[in-house]
């Protein structure tokens, strides 16, 4: 009772000295889980997909690891070398992501590799159309409140859980635009989860800055969701799984 | 109407007001707490009043001031959130002046309690509604069979005295509800105590108008807390299942059927079949709904060795699954039940099965054996009768003890018989077709055999990431007996003497065989450094076999041969020590390694059981073994694999124990107890693009192996009758290289897909015949082509290719080069052109040809059905079916082995008709599929 106290306590008074904390890094755990992405596809009966889930049981989960870099001007967003404690050491390649958003010069710059060619989207900032609901939870010692939004494109319901004490405008994924910092994702009920594990506030050095090198197609936004758009639309029409080839 | 109309009438209004409203507008405003201090850095959202949509935000300055500038003047719902308080929210109607200036705004501190709630809760989702406090159920664990005051217990700030009276934040609960209604009266502990908690998805904690206050309807601002429990929509269960009738002409049948019950935790399944249609098991799908989520498990056999050994995934298929390899008339029947629990930290499974097969066969063999400077011909026709029955047990236990410690503890058992009836009629003859020898045989096998392999494997993972440590120890025990009834007449007709052209067997053997293994591991995993690993591995066995044969001779009232009689013991132990450093970052994977081993072979040669010891062999046998693994995970979907190791194995029971086996007196064999582990060089290499943008598919792979020490049969043929003898013995120089390759791109992008896939396997195998090496090259040339056409979902068309040649030459003497050919063409239609009914037929066309043998064949089969869905949820299938309407099917198996090739002809299932019935509790799929399974 007395540590909640006194946390309650911390949690106010660092938040009246807010201005430190609105730079750093956040480390995030991102958990697939395959039963739940599958839900989602239509081309499968409804019985294969419970088959398929009812073979997997409870081992169709895998983890990988991201991080943000945030100040309150901009974000950049990638994924992480750590591995996973079930590949005993092997690495995977990671594809190339970097998720990068100026709310100073209202840009975006991605570096996104997907259908096996790295694209380039460079587009001016449009927030996703959020809503805000009540509930509140805590997420790595924040206390956050929920938003919803929908991905037409991907067909995917989004609930993000952001944290009401860190006023910056970023998220993980290409997500953004809340009165706080996005701690926790949660993508089509459960199929991908991230959550933020460790905050870390410093002072950033060039942890923001882009690859001096960037190599790949310029696109811009709607042309990077044109690409999406016809290449799930022809793995559906193949029966294949539509997310292979595109992140979750 | 009316409301319509007032509707109307009211948006009307709304507009009539709009119209003097500015366009734009100005809102601020001041947050303060309770004492009126502003509220500094507290959110200000501005939402939609339809959907909460977020339109805009800002944050109070110190002094609690927030303003949002020229926003568009319409209806929103202002919040206000701030950590430690209420989350505030105030609906605003379009402001009539520039400025809309909403004065102070207070917001309230949640409670203490509440606060802690939030806090202790942590990851639990809690939602706030007003002054509704809503707990997730589920994010609370209770041991299963809790009462809904045991989940209560649990709740911060709900506390329950001895009685099993609530508190809530410090009140007293006067009312529990259950889905918002009276639960039995007005008792709230009815609920809490009679209620299972599992059954609870939510638990709402609110304020209530006091009964005062709602008998009166005057509002005496006295607060009363309730709970309202929210049920579950239904528990996580379900159960699938289905059931197959068929009968068809010529007394064909088949029946099969499976149900499934599961919840969350457990899986429950049974499944049987039985048929005289050749399909010896069950299908793949349907073994695994009947395994469920013990149909994968990890390679955990505990044979740690380079790479970990135990990353991937096997299926064990426990002769459930249809192995039928397309020769003879069989008659089918098995069943069993599987049964599994999972709750993620236990996971447990046991499967009990027992199947069995009856095999009709009858075949004819033609075979040219090429000798030094000759070569002769070999015919036999043979008629089987055999029977398989198996039953097997399986378990397996895993628990994960805690976070870093894991424990694995399998069980299989198998109890079998075997029954065969072996009747052959041999001849064989010189090239110019003279016949030197013939042979008639009746052979009877009666076998029962049991095995039980027990497995354990611990596992402990370090505080330091990435360091880890596994142990394994297993015990396997394989025993079988039997008897074999031999009989049989030979007749050599260039035999010097008499008594050696006419020899009839008559003999008894009376085998009793016995294996048992030991055997343990040891693995322990380094990270050197975020990208370098070390991996150390040691394993052991040891392995004690013994053979009593006792042969009785039929013809002298069963007086033991004593030359072919043996008790024979064999001890094989197995010591290998290895470690490996890898490289593992990026995609790049690459381990370099060696492994020092080392056999122990010991056998002892006994005239019988119990009696005098002939010969023993004590030796060691060891070796070197390097290993090499590179794999590249390259941009664009490119991986590359490359592998070295060296490959070593013991020998074979059956090829080491000393006795003769004179099953067909015209070819013998015995077994050679000084044979050593067979040893090879093995390179592998492969590479796969896929590209998702175009869907094409690209796999190249190859590989490589050099015998150093192979186990080879070396003949000893009589060049007089004919009659020919192996034995097995350590050859070097045997090798073999394939390499292949599979592309398949859509022409038209979901419509017309083809695939190519040719390959290549070349072989060197050296024997010894009559004591003079003979090489023989292999040679297989094989192309395929596939293409698949999807005009609309409604039709499906295949159509595939394939052409192979086989070229083997022999450099013994001069036999010519040999030229097998096997080709076919296949075509399939899938129509889906009635709705709910199918067409599906196929035409598999294929194409025999030995030249050099005067042996060319064509077999054509055509299949047909049509099949209708019925019922609701389509649960009722009715199929027709046509099988080989042109009634020509047969098997043809064309070889070339060591000095020897040969075409074999099998009698097998033709035409017939079937019609079937097919009920699925879950209902048939009601279109075509263009991937079978996934």
């Amino acid at each position: 009772m007395k540590i909640t106290i006194i946390s309650a306590f911390l949690l106010l008074s660092s938040f009246v000295n807010f201005a430190q904390q609105n730079e750093g890094v956040v480390y995030y755990t991102r958990t697939s889980r395959w039963t739940k992405m599958i839900e989602t596809i239509d081309y499968m009966s409804k019985q294969e997909r419970e088959k398929m889930a009812y073979m997997f049981g409870n081992k169709d989960d895998w983890k990988q690891y991201t991080i943000l870099y945030f100040s309150e001007k901009q974000t950049k967003y990638i994924d992480s070398e750590q591995k996973s404690e079930e590949s005993e050491g092997y690495s995977g390649r990671k594809e190339e992501y970097v998720i990068k958003r100026n709310f100073e010069k209202n840009s975006t710059t991605d570096i996104i590799e997907m259908l096996g060619k790295v694209y380039i989207v460079e587009d001016s900032l449009i927030a996703p159309n959020w809503k805000i609901l009540n509930d509140i939870k805590d997420v790595a010692g924040h206390i956050c409140m929920k938003a919803m939004v929908e991905d037409t494109l991907k067909k995917q319901k989004i609930v993000a859980w952001f944290a009401q004490d860190i006023p910056v405008n970023a998220g993980p994924e290409r997500l953004y635009g809340l009165p706080g910092l996005i701690l926790e994702l949660d993508i089509n009920n459960g199929a991908v989860i991230i959550e933020a594990s460790k905050i870390e506030n410093k002072k950033l050095v060039q942890e923001l800055d882009l690859p001096k090198k960037m190599k790949g197609k310029k696109v811009n936004e709607a042309a990077y969701q044109d690409l999406i758009r016809k290449h799930m639309a022809s793995m559906k029409k193949e029966e294949q799984y539509p997310f292979w080839g595109v992140r979750y | 109407m009316q409301k319509v109309s007032i509707f109307l009438f009211f948006l009307f209004s709304c507009v009539s007001v709009f119209a003097q409203n500015p366009a734009r507008v100005t809102i601020k405003g001041i947050i303060q707490d309770t004492s009126s201090v502003g509220m500094g850095g507290a959110t200000v959202m501005l939402l939609t009043p339809k959907d909460s949509s977020l339109i805009n935000f800002s944050r109070a300055n110190d002094k609690g001031i927030f303003e949002f500038k020229n926003v568009k003047n319409a209806n929103y719902i202002l919040k206000v959130s701030y950590v430690g308080y209420l989350p505030y929210q105030q609906v605003l109607a379009p402001s009539p002046t520039e400025i809309a200036d909403l004065g102070n705004i207070g917001i309230k501190p949640i409670s203490k309690e509440l606060l802690e709630v939030v806090v202790r809760t942590a990851r639990a989702p809690l939602t706030i509604k007003g002054d509704t406090i809503e707990y997730d159920a589920r994010s609370f664990k209770v041991p299963a069979g809790s009462t809904v005051e045991d989940l209560l217990r649990r709740l911060p700030g709900m506390e329950i005295d001895a009685q099993g009276n609530i508190k809530a934040q410090g009140k007293d609960v006067k009312k529990v509800l259950v889905d918002g209604k009276t639960f039995f009266g007005d008792d709230p502990k009815a609920a809490t105590k009679n209620l299972g908690a599992e059954t609870i998805s939510k638990v709402q904690v609110f304020n209530d108008k006091s009964e005062q206050a709602k008998l009166t309807g005057v509002d005496d601002g006295k607060k009363e807390k309730a709970i309202n429990l929210e049920l579950k929509e239904e528990y996580k269960k379900g159960a699938f299942g289905k059931i197959t009738g068929a009968v068809g002409t010529d007394s064909r049948m088949a029946a099969r059927g499976n149900y499934n019950k599961f919840n969350k935790t457990s899986q429950f399944s049974i499944l049987g079949y039985g048929n005289n249609i050749n399909e010896t098991g069950v299908s793949w799908g349907d073994y695994g709904e009947f395994k469920g989520n013990n149909a994968f498990n990890n390679n955990d056999n505990g044979d740690f060795g380079f790479g970990g050994g135990n990353r991937y995934y096997y299926s064990s298929n426990d002769g459930i699954m249809n192995n039928f390899d397309g020769r003879g008339f069989t008659n089918n029947g098995g069943g069993g039940v599987n049964y599994n629990f999972d709750n993620k930290k236990t996971k447990f499974n046991s499967s009990y099965f027992y199947n069995q097969t009856r095999l009709f066969l009858d075949q004819y063999l033609s075979k040219k054996t090429f000798l030094e400077n000759s070569a002769f011909l070999t015919t036999d026709t043979s008629s089987q009768n055999n029977f398989r029955g198996n039953h097997s047990i399986g378990t397996r236990f895993e628990r994960m003890i805690d976070s870093s410690n894991t424990l694995i503890v399998k069980a299989n058992m198998k109890a079998g018989m075997k029954n065969d009836v072996n009747t052959m009629f041999q001849r064989n003859l010189t090239e110019e077709g003279i016949l030197r020898n013939r042979s008639d045989i009746n052979n009877l096998t009666d076998l029962t055999n049991f095995s039980l392999n027990t497995n354990a494997i611990f596992r402990h993972k370090f505080k330091k990431k990435g360091r880890s440590f596994a142990l394994s120890l297993g015990y396997n025990i394989n025993d079988s007996n039997g008897t074999e009834d031999l009989k049989s007449i030979s007749r050599l007709f260039d035999a010097k003497t008499f008594s050696e052209q006419v020899r009839a067997v008559r003999q008894i053997n009376n085998d009793e065989n016995r294996q048992n293994l030991v055997k343990g591991g040891a693995m322990f995993l380094e990270p050197l450094s975020k990208k370098f690993y070390w991996e150390t591995f040691y394993n052991f066995s040891s392995e004690n076999r013994s053979v009593n044969r006792q042969a009785l001779n039929g013809l002298q009232e069963n007086q033991r041969f004593d030359s072919l009689s043996t008790y024979f013991e064999n001890n094989i132990s197995y010591n290998r020590v290895g470690t490996s450093f890898r490289y593992s970052h990026a995609g790049v994977n690459i381990s370099v390694g060696a492994a020092s081993l080392q056999y122990g072979l010991g056998s002892k040669e006994f005239t019988g059981k119990g009696g005098q010891l002939l010969k023993s062999i004590s030796k060691n046998y060891p070796a070197f073994i390097p290993n090499f693994d590179a794999s590249l995970e390259l941009k664009n979907n490119l991986y590359f694999n490359l592998s070295y190791t060296m490959e070593i194995s013991a020998p074979d029971l059956a090829d080491l124990q000393p006795v003769i086996n004179n099953n067909n007196p015209l070819f013998t064999s015995t077994g050679n107890p000084d044979l050593n582990p067979e040893k090879n060089h093995s390179v592998n290499l492969s590479m796969y693009k896929f590209d998702p943008s175009s869907f094409l598919n690209i796999n190249i792979w190859g590989n490589y192996n050099y015998y150093l020490s192979q186990v080879v049969y070396n003949q000893t043929v009589d060049l007089n009758t004919l009659k020919v003898r192996t034995r097995p013995e350590n050859l070097s120089g045997g090798d073999n290289y394939s390499i292949g390759s599979y592309i398949s791109f859509p022409i038209i992008k979901t419509k017309l897909t083809v695939n190519f896939n040719p390959y290549i396997r070349l072989s060197n195998n050296p024997t010894y015949i009559n004591g003079v090496l003979n090489e023989s090259n292999n040679k297989n040339y094989n192309i395929n082509f596939g293409l698949s056409l999807t005009p609309s979902e409604k039709l499906i068309v295949g159509l595939n290719t394939s052409l192979g040649i086989n070229n083997i030459k022999n450099t013994l003497g001069e036999a010519p080069n040999q030229n097998i050919r096997n080709n076919s063409f296949d075509a399939s239609i899938k129509w889906n052109f009635i709705k709910k009914t199918f067409l599906e037929t196929n035409l598999d066309y294929k194409y025999f040809k030995n030249e050099r043998f005067g042996f060319e064949q064509d077999i054509p089969i055509f299949n047909c059905s049509v099949r209708r869905l019925f019922m609701k949820e389509n649960k009722l299938e009715l199929r027709l079916a046509a099988f080989d309407i042109f009634n020509k099917r047969q098997n043809i198996v064309q070889s070339g082995y060591q000095n020897t090739v040969s075409t074999q002809k099998a009698l097998t299932l033709a035409r017939y008709f079937m019609l079937s019935v097919t009920y699925n509790l879950k209902g048939h799929e009601s279109k075509l599929k263009k991937n079978e399974g996934w």
